[in-house]
């Protein structure tokens, strides 16, 4: 007999939950782990107007977390009410489309006590410090303490009241690593405010795990120091600044450059009018932008801020508030995917520094290997393989050739060395263009920036042209669910542009009418099914454009020149002109670098010269 | 097993069987020909478990058995041996090898045991006709540029094969398509087809038997069964499985009300098909069509590249009409007329047209138009 059939388990009477049940039913949502109950008390103290905020915790949170800000407080008389349910100072109900503050709905408080030890200290402007403690649920009487500014908010034992979710609690050192997260997101948001976090899991003063200074100037310098000391120098000198606006749409922020890639979505800061969000439409948008400049593994890394009217946005979606809802979604997308593009473009060819200091890397690796070899050695090994022929003919040999450039007249006219790529000097082992610029040299892969080039061309005709469809004998006729054949129709005006014509059939079904002609035979049904994967994931559709794009890709290879051929001084210099005017070229079409750039403090370096 | 037999015959006959053996196996005994040697013929069988080709040829056996050895191997040495020579295969069963001599040549080589050659189920055939050679090589290479290489189609990758009623009346007919072009060729309808069950004979195959229609004289006896197909010369014998799968219902997309009527000389207009499309450098290079009163303008437009057109004679009297095609597709069409001039029919620019030799309704072509 089976326990769960809903005919035969005994019916119990409807029962008003009490108060503490309610409220622990309600933490649950708002206070999922350790580093949730942080978020909501950091952002209390922010909404406080606070500049310094110390927050402080024991095991991965689970034995003590507390907050301390400079903000103005909360007077005693209303330190109960704060731990009421529903009760907030920051909207007064009438409008819950307009909310400036990040906290709105009155629940912290309440469902931390309901969950935790928590103790509430404050001291609002010249009064008394006051102090209320409220143990599962159970709220106490308001006593006179001491504080001298601000309030200081302890939350200990959190989920003794709720054990079954203490179980579910990671290792200490992932709720640290949460906790650790949250701060760091909340600081990026924040620049003008000081943040420490301490591990006090041992007693005593602790460890300090993160510190950042308030930082000064206008916004986007702060920004700057901020996400530097968040997310390191390599960072923010691989980042473009983003600033645009439409349609009252301001969107701030770092991108960083395509070739500054992540394996996995990990360096993805979003934010919607300061509060820290992963919302799939922003995160489709961001794939969309970078579509072209990273193979499908690869994930850029940015901090992007989005402020607008607070009415435009519903940030009452989410319990946790980690989603948002567009009033208008394609102008929030449009103006990511334009805005990303644009800069990256006007960044065309630049690849990552930190390309250029992994390569620095390798040279002083060689470097130190030469040095330490004794004078005896050296004289009797020649710097060049010992094997070599020592005649004059050693400079035929094909594989270390280098091809000068005959004529500087003729092939490095006045001032091509000012250019951002330079005078080509040299090729090496028939691939490596070597140029030398103003302030320093580069070393440029020809056939993978030559192969960009010629892909950035088919892409630019592709456009042009339009997409050729090719229309079917046999049109395909392809079975799905309810819900999948809607949301292929919706999108169905976006494909016909890129020659896939989708029309509605009896039922369920759609019908295939058309494909790109590039694509050759396709089998439509797998590509529908992929698109709508893809639709559902990221609420947008770039497989028929990747497809698409791939075979061009293929094109392109086959296309241009290899590895092997000799280029004379104008070819290279040619090419490099060529990459200078065409925006990406600084990565092939798998987000690897086409040059690195040597600059001549670098070589110094290299040299111990400077 | 001790068998004479001449290099001429022995090349022939080696290279019927060694075409099906799939250059990379993971089956090793898949790589050899089975050799049996009886009476005063020898017989070399080889197979990919699809098809199967049992080819025998005259020879002096002195001691009759069988063997398997690698296919490619003894196809290569025997091609290399001097013309005219006699050759001399050997095995005497138990050192594992099949020793072969011709002239001074000395060759060895490892063999497999015969018993473990996987040799197809006989089955049997509920059809059986004779055709001509000549017959079958027509419908099959008319047909077999429109096969489908889309692995996902299964259904499309052969010739559908069955008895029809054509033009002329009843019809053996063969119809391939790959889901933007289709073609559709029939030959009087031989005694005993009349019960064709409809086969896909898979394109490999179809290959392979287009192989032994050397002779046009030649009758063919085919017999056919719901899942295997066989084809037999008196030498070699060709048999394979046919794709399981439902052919679509192709009639469906002949179109039968197409009036405009363009009639041109084939070669001609391939030619300057090919000749405009040099001009674009995309893999699917659209040609478009431009018919106004007797004149057919075709044109390619790549705006990096450049552009071409080319003016062609021909005869055309309906109303003005512009059509894109993918050039591959056109020049393919065109390809399969051969005596007269093609007729294309035309309804609109987004609807399937359809092509055939002069009046002849023999065999028709549909070719889908591109949208460019």
């Amino acid at each position: 007999m089976n326990a769960f059939d809903p005919n035969i388990s005994q019916r119990q009477p409807i029962r008003q939950l009490d108060d503490a049940a309610a409220n622990r039913i309600a933490a649950g949502e708002v206070v999922e782990r350790p580093a949730s109950a942080v978020k909501e008390l950091v952002e209390n103290a922010l909404d406080a107007g606070a500049r310094r905020i110390d927050v402080t915790y024991a095991d991965g949170g689970k034995t003590l977390i507390r907050v301390s800000d400079d903000g103005h407080g909360i007077p005693a008389g209303e330190l109960p009410l704060a731990l009421a349910r529903h009760a907030t100072s920051k909207i007064d109900g009438s409008d819950l489309l307009n909310i400036r503050s990040f906290g709105f709905r009155g629940e912290a408080l309440p469902s931390l006590g309901a969950v935790g030890r928590l103790t509430i200290t404050s001291r609002y402007g010249k009064d008394e410090a006051a102090r209320i403690a409220v143990n599962g649920g159970a709220i106490g009487a308001v006593e006179p303490a001491a504080l001298t500014r601000g309030t200081v908010v302890e939350l200990r034992d959190l989920f003794h009241a709720t054990p079954a979710r203490l179980k579910f609690l990671r290792t200490d050192r992932a709720e640290a690593q949460a906790i650790s997260d949250v701060i760091k997101r909340l600081a990026m948001a924040e620049p003008s405010v000081g943040f420490t976090l301490r591990d006090v899991s041992g007693g005593g003063e602790g460890a300090l795990k993160f510190r950042a200074d308030p930082e000064n100037g206008d916004m986007f310098d702060a920004l700057a120091g901020r996400l530097r000391t968040i997310l390191g120098a390599d960072f923010i000198d691989n980042a473009l600044p983003i600033d645009a606006e439409r349609e009252g749409l301001i969107l701030t922020g770092y991108a960083a450059l395509p070739t500054y890639s992540r394996g996995a979505a990990v360096a993805q800061f979003l934010f919607v009018n300061g509060r820290p969000v992963r919302d799939k439409l922003l995160i489709g948008a961001l794939r969309g932008a970078y579509a072209d400049f990273l193979s499908r593994d690869r994930h850029p890394a940015v901090a992007l801020f989005l402020a607008c009217d607070p009415e435009r946005v519903d940030v009452n979606v989410h319990p946790a508030k980690a989603e948002v809802r567009f009033r208008e979604p394609g102008l929030a997308r449009g103006l990511i995917v334009s805005t990303l593009k644009h800069a990256l473009a006007e960044a065309g060819h630049r690849a990552s520094t930190t390309v250029s200091t992994a390569t620095l890397g390798a040279f002083r690796a060689e470097t130190r290997g030469h040095y330490q070899m004794d004078l005896a050695s050296r004289a009797t090994l020649s710097y060049r393989q010992p094997d070599r022929p020592q005649s004059g003919f050693a400079e035929f040999a094909p594989s270390a050739r280098v091809e000068p450039v005959h004529s500087a007249e003729e092939t490095s006219p006045e001032g091509v060395e000012a250019l951002p790529l330079g005078a080509a000097r040299a090729q090496l082992h028939e691939n490596y263009i070597v140029a030398q610029t103003d302030d320093g040299m580069i070393l440029v892969d020809a056939h993978a920036a030559h192969e960009r080039l010629v892909y950035e061309k088919l892409k630019r005709q592709m456009a042009e042209n339009g997409v050729a469809a090719q229309v079917l004998l046999i049109p395909e006729i392809v079975e799905l669910g309810a819900d999948d054949r809607a949301a292929i129709l919706n999108a169905a005006d976006s494909l016909a542009p890129l020659g896939l014509t989708i029309e509605p059939f009896g039922g369920n079904a759609v019908c295939v009418r058309e494909t790109p002609a590039i694509l050759g035979e396709v089998n439509a049904t797998a590509m529908i099914h992929d698109i709508l994967d893809e639709l559902s994931d990221l609420g947008q559709t770039q497989t028929v454009k990747d497809r698409i794009e791939a075979i061009l890709s293929r094109v392109a290879c086959h296309g241009s020149v290899r590895t092997g051929r000799r280029m004379s001084g104008p070819e290279m210099n040619a090419l490099l002109r060529e990459m200078e005017a065409t925006p990406h070229s600084g990565q092939c079409n798998h987000g690897r670098p086409t040059y690195v750039k040597l600059k001549m403090t670098d070589i110094e370096r290299l040299f111990g010269r400077s | 097993m001790k068998v004479s037999i001449e290099r001429s015959t022995l090349m022939k006959a080696m290279s019927r069987a060694q075409s099906v053996v799939e250059r990379r196996n993971t089956i090793p005994i898949l790589a050899n020909v089975l050799i049996e040697a009886e009476g005063d013929k020898i017989a070399f069988r080889a197979t990919d478990l699809d098809i199967e080709v049992l080819d025998t040829a005259p020879a002096v056996v002195s001691q009759a058995g069988a063997t398997t050895v690698g296919a490619h191997t003894l196809h290569e040495i025997v091609r290399k041996l001097p013309e005219g020579a006699m050759v001399e295969l050997s095995d005497d069963g138990t050192a594992g090898r099949l020793e072969i001599s011709a002239g001074r040549s000395h060759f060895s080589l490892a063999t497999l045991p015969k018993e473990d050659f996987p040799v197809m189920a006989s089955s049997e055939y509920e059809c059986n006709f004779s055709v001509k050679a000549s017959v079958l090589k027509r419908l099959l290479d008319k047909a077999k540029f429109a096969i489908s290489t889309e692995e996902t189609r299964y259904y499309l990758n052969g010739i559908y094969m069955h008895a029809a009623e054509g033009a002329q009346g009843k019809a053996l007919r063969c119809v391939a398509t790959d889901g933007h072009r289709l073609a559709q060729v029939d030959a009087p309808l031989p005694a005993g087809a009349e019960t064709l069950p409809g086969v896909i004979v898979p394109r490999k195959t179809v290959g392979e038997v287009m192989k032994l229609l050397d002779d046009d004289e030649a009758a063919i006896a085919v017999s056919v069964s719901e899942t295997k197909v066989r084809f037999a010369t008196p030498e070699v014998t060709l048999t394979s499985k046919v794709i399981d799968g439902s052919f679509p219902d192709y009639t469906r997309v002949i179109p039968q009300g197409n009036n405009k009527r363009l009639e041109v000389d084939a070669a001609e207009f391939a030619r300057a098909v090919d000749r405009v499309s040099t001009v674009s450098s995309e893999r699917s290079r659209a040609v478009k069509l431009a018919l106004d009163e007797d004149r057919l303008v075709l044109s390619v437009n790549a705006p990096d590249s450049g552009a071409a057109d080319e003016e062609l004679a021909v005869a055309y009297a309906d109303e003005p009409l512009e059509i894109g095609f993918n050039a591959k597709y056109l020049l393919e069409i065109a390809g399969q007329v051969d005596r007269e001039n093609a007729v294309f029919m035309f309804n609109s620019s987004g609807d399937p047209t359809l092509m055939r030799e002069g009046n002849d309704d023999s065999a028709v072509y549909v070719v889908m138009p591109m949208r460019v």
